[in-house]
């Protein structure tokens, strides 16, 4: 019987292969080869939406193959790390996201992530505090008088400590010159369920995060103005608040640095192709997803301050 | 009644040939991605997604819900033919599965744990149906508190897993929680144990350390005895399979029925899961029955409280998924980024915007269990000659099997080091007499334990577990659940001594 499903098992590998060398077609310069796209989470989360539907949408634009593969563990940092080791050929990138960056610092990795070429941002997902509905403390107002008169017994509920959200907590509360207890659980999900039994008043996360659940709301957003799609929701200056404008969870490409300048360059130039699409931007904006296109340099400069603000925060 | 008529319109979508499709091939690969160690239902379901990208969402959702729904009967089969669990949430079908097979009797084992997977399924998808909405409030009202006693109670099954031997049981449990603490504290983020070393960061997978502790440890262990291939092994005596009957089956109703309630309401809550749900209702059904000694030497009560619970905890885990766009499980949260890629986003709404999509799912679940049955009652007649491959040859391919189902876990080489590191430790405590299943427990239960107590007190003090009276109660429960097997064993030692004496 082992046999039979060793050789199924064989069958449904080698028609895996058939199905990614089935658009294989010589490019000119770059690409010659199907490119790898390193996901640091396991299929389904987040962001391996992102880097397939990405391939999806570069489909329109050129014929080169990427392949999709899986890399989980240690949040990004085993992805990280093997990228890290890997060629500088262009044929291998990542898809990556804030939280990589949070990861690094909180675990005091021995990875720089200036060591790293950040080739392009391609979304800003706005942070935001969600509530309950059901709640009678749901309004931001309410949030912060409650906070107040709790005296640091408020509840907040998230997912890991040292992580994007709860460094965005601890800045929110400082700016508000509140203080919280963090509760932190297993996944952003986990946290929304207790929020959803009224364990917590708040979960700090993106619009996306209540796509779908009735009873949650978004409370207040971090954003220079309010957003078209949550017309509604107050953001952070409104109540006389600076420096929480731009808090945001990105999404983006790394390589290894050294890349052939020509293959940085059909990149750029996709990225460009990709991020002006209506599809795309259809399939992310309607959560508030701010789809933009940074290049490498304006990137970089963005990770680099990330970098120095996570090593603020996370001690 | 609306929901009779949507569950109408649902099955009538599921007429067509890419629907039964999907719900045939989903059997097929569930079956055989639980009977391969190293693919557990939620790696089963991932490697799927990737494929359904380009599927219709409801097609979709029925291929990858059929995986989910056959991997946990699939994990069963090799669990009970060659002790080698496919799937977590099988370590407890081989308590009792395995036992038969040495006795001679695989079918009987084989044959009511397919019976008890299938009805399990279809009383957690009935109980999904008509239960769900109220069964997610209860779910999201559970402090982190309940979860902690509810883990305690997980705990104490020890005490009844090991019988006369609680003694080993016990600190084989403590063995799995102590590696439990290996990685990045759950709470704080700080590192430990992990000597900088960042494979070490989420601790050891659970997959691979099954996979050493019972696969290869059984491998060792064979490995000494030389020239196997020679010994008739006991399994080879049998001519005519035994293939229980329908009153055999009979028999078994009040336990399949029992486990499969038990396994429906662990799978809600999330992070509770199949396997703790296969651990309480095999303990429920042991301390309940007349035989209790009976139970670890080959009873098919055993078998099918496992095997109905982990089977239910599928309907369970699907509840917070559909009725509030929560992940109850680690294959619940593959199927929402499944949903996502379509643009679909699982809570209430789903319900009012797509619901041929989520009636379509509940009647594909049930047509799944069906589907089950019969790929099952088949596929038995051919699972069942795997106890007669000579020893010469199973073995090496279970080494095999072992090295590629942990390499495949997260596609690292660690993974396939700590596995057999995990061998290495289970044929040492197997040799001394220490059973490996509380390990797995203990890894288990230890997160759940240690995240939910340390988030409890951050939320409301030390006092809180006593305070909130579902936690009281539970935490009662469970010290009498532990200390009465406990008396039990000493009352009898202690009678046995003066018999001795006398």
């Amino acid at each position: 019987m082992k046999k039979i499903l060793l050789v199924i098992v064989l069958l449904v590998v080698s028609s895996l292969f058939v199905f990614a060398e089935g658009k294989k077609e010589a490019g000119a310069n770059f690409p010659t080869k199907p490119i790898t796209i390193i996901v640091y989470t396991k299929p389904g989360g987040l962001i391996d939406v992102t880097a397939r539907k990405f391939t999806d949408i570069a489909s329109k634009y050129t014929k080169a193959t990427f392949v999709v593969e899986n890399k989980p563990g240690a949040g990004g940092i085993v992805a990280m790390k093997y990228i890290m080791g890997g060629n500088n050929d262009g044929y291998t990138i990542m898809a990556a996201t804030k939280s990589n960056i949070a990861k690094i610092v909180s675990t005091k990795a021995d990875i720089d992530p200036m060591d790293l070429d950040w080739l392009a941002m391609l979304m800003a997902d706005p942070e935001c505090v969600i509530t309950n509905k059901t709640l009678p403390i749901n309004t931001w107002e309410d949030v912060v008088k409650d906070a107040k008169a709790k005296n640091g017994n408020q509840i907040w509920v998230g997912p890991a400590a040292g992580g994007l959200d709860h460094v965005v907590a601890m800045k929110i509360w400082k700016a508000f010159g509140i203080s919280a207890k963090w509760v932190p659980f297993a996944s952003g999900g986990k946290a929304m369920a207790a929020l959803l039994g009224k364990q917590g008043v708040a979960y700090v996360g993106n619009p996306r995060d209540i796509a779908g659940k009735p009873d949650l709301k978004i409370a207040v957003i971090s954003s220079p103005k309010r957003l078209k799609e949550f017309p509604d929701v107050p953001v952070f200056n409104e109540f006389g608040v600076k420096g929480l404008d731009n808090e945001v969870m990105w999404r983006g490409f790394v390589a290894k640095k050294g890349m052939p300048a020509g293959a940085k360059k059909w990149y750029d130039d996709l990225f460009k192709k990709v991020t002006a699409d209506k599809d795309w931007r259809a399939f992310w904006e309607p959560y508030g997803i701010d789809v933009v296109y940074y290049p490498s340099a304006k990137f970089n400069e963005v990770v680099k301050k990330d970098y120095e603000d996570f090593k603020a925060y996370i001690k | 009644m609306d929901l009779l008529a949507n569950l109408g319109n649902g099955f009538a979508l599921i007429v067509g040939i890419p629907q039964i499709t999907a719900i045939i091939a989903g059997v097929i690969l569930g079956i055989l991605a639980g009977a391969m160690p190293g693919l557990s239902p939620s790696m089963g379901v991932a490697l799927l997604v990737p494929f359904t990208y380009k599927m219709h969402p409801s097609v979709a959702l029925i291929l990858l819900a059929s995986i989910y729904i056959a991997a946990n009967y699939g994990g069963s089969i090799t669990a009970v033919t060659i002790n080698t669990p496919g799937t977590p949430s099988a370590v407890v079908t081989s308590f009792d599965g395995y036992p038969l097979t040495r006795k001679g009797k695989p079918g009987l084992a084989l044959g009511t744990s397919l019976i008890a997977s299938t009805v399990g399924g279809i009383i957690g998808t009935i109980i999904l149906i008509f239960f769900s909405i109220p069964l997610a409030k209860l779910a999201v009202k559970l402090h982190p508190a309940e979860y902690f006693a509810l883990a305690m109670f997980g705990l104490t099954t020890v005490a009844s897993l090991g019988g006369k031997n609680w003694a080993k049981a016990f600190v084989a449990a403590m063995l799995g929680l102590l590696i439990n603490t290996i990685g990045i504290d759950p709470i704080s983020g700080v590192s430990r144990f992990t000597f900088g070393f960042f494979r070490l960061y989420d601790g050891f997978s659970l997959i691979p350390a099954l996979i050493g502790l019972f696969a290869l440890s059984e491998v060792f262990l064979r490995l000494e005895e030389h020239k196997f291939a020679r010994k008739v092994a006991p399994e080879a005596a049998f001519k005519k399979e035994v293939w229980p009957s329908v009153k055999e089956y009979w028999k078994l109703k009040f336990t399949i029925l029992r486990s499969s309630i038990v396994g429906t309401l662990i799978g809600i809550f999330p992070g509770a899961g199949a396997t703790i749900a296969a651990f309480l209702s095999y303990d429920i059904t042991k301390r309940t029955s007349k035989k209790p000694e009976t139970f670890g030497t080959g009873n098919p009560e055993g078998v099918a409280a496992a095997e109905a619970a982990n089977s239910s905890s599928v309907g369970g885990a699907l509840v917070p998924l559909l009725t509030l766009g929560i992940p109850g499980s680690a294959t619940t949260a593959v199927l929402i980024g499944a949903l996502m890629i379509h643009d679909l986003n699982p809570g209430p709404l789903l319900f009012k915007t797509n619901p041929d999509i989520v009636y379509s799912l509940f009647a594909s679940l049930l047509v799944a269990n069906f589907v089950m049955l019969v790929l099952g009652l088949w596929g038995s007649r051919l699972w069942v000659k795997v106890t007669k491959i000579p020893k010469n040859v199973l073995f090496p391919m279970i080494m095999t099997i072992s090295i590629i189902g942990s390499f495949a876990v997260n596609y690292s080489f660690f993974d396939v080091a700590s596995c057999i590191g995990f061998g290495v430790l289970g044929w040492i405590l197997k040799k001394y007499g220490f059973p490996p299943a509380p390990i797995v427990l203990g890894i288990v239960l230890g997160k759940l334990a240690e995240e939910n107590f340390r988030r409890a007190v951050i939320m409301g003090g030390y006092s809180v577990f006593f305070t909130r009276p579902a936690s009281l109660i539970m935490l009662i429960v469970a010290l009498l659940s532990f200390s009465y097997p406990l008396y039990k064993t000493y009352r009898e030692r202690k009678r046995e001594n003066e018999v001795a004496s006398n």
